[in-house]
């Protein structure tokens, strides 16, 4: 069985998408008819990887109009939160208890010692769900997606 | 295979002025390569003297860390503008 046929199977055990839809993306892998019916955010799920984690944020249109706005862009490629995950496991040991204690006291139980590669892959495909918007008080949207 | 950044755009915006500022990376990829080949027998020793303290690990894996984070750079892309002012640094 293929790694897409797979991801389709296992979106639809985890009830991310609907069996019409599994069925779709499966004819469309198999070069059937279902392949122009694929909703677009399941096709770039099972085809693409993502790229680049997208960090916005968009002033209000009237602010904007007047020429005093914040505005923010930021393209972060996978590769580089790969390699700076990766390099968790280089903190001193006297330094990631001191992390894992500030952690811990905010309510997080992590320890990046644990975090095996194939582990850190997983949290990298899983970041391809991720998906925040935000608008504040003063009218700006701030953005963090992965495309 | 991944490729390395072959150049990096950096501009800076003011109120009145500011300037745009190409880095042409590919071009210290071999200056690079040439220090580390100086320096390689200085890296070994330290590495080897601070082996049993663990240090000499963590240094050698921070310097292919070092060079990891600096292949995957490309694409990287941060814009920000701020009123009149704006930094914005690209790699390509």
């Amino acid at each position: 069985m293929s790694d897409n046929k797979k991801k389709i199977l296992e979106m639809l055990a985890q009830g991310k998408i609907s069996a019409d839809d599994a069925y779709r993306l499966l004819s469309a892998l198999e070069g059937g008819e279902g392949r122009r019916e694929a909703t677009g955010r399941t096709e770039t799920a099972v085809k693409g990887k993502a790229k680049y984690l997208r960090v916005t944020v968009l002033p209000d249109p009237e602010k904007e109009q007047s020429g005093n706005y914040d505005r923010v862009n930021i393209r972060v490629p996978m590769s580089l939160v790969r390699a700076g995950i990766k390099l968790t496991s280089l903190i001193p040991s006297e330094a990631r208890d001191k992390v894992n204690l500030a952690l811990h006291e905010k309510g997080i139980d992590f320890d990046a010692r644990n975090m095996k590669p194939e582990e850190i892959e997983e949290l990298i495909g899983a970041l391809g769900d991720l998906e925040v918007d935000v608008e504040t008080k003063t009218g700006e949207k701030v953005k963090v997606y992965v495309e | 295979m991944k490729r390395p950044p072959m150049l990096m755009h950096m501009r800076v915006q003011g109120e009145k002025s500011g300037f745009g500022l190409w880095l042409p990376l590919f071009l210290l990829l071999p200056l690079a390569l040439v220090v580390f080949i100086i320096l390689s027998p200085l890296i070994l020793v330290a590495a080897i003297v601070l082996w049993p303290s663990g240090w000499g690990k963590r240094a050698l894996l921070s310097l292919r860390a070092a060079v990891e984070i600096f292949w995957s750079m490309r694409g990287l892309s941060v814009d920000i503008h701020s009123g009149r002012q704006r930094v914005s640094i690209s790699v390509v």
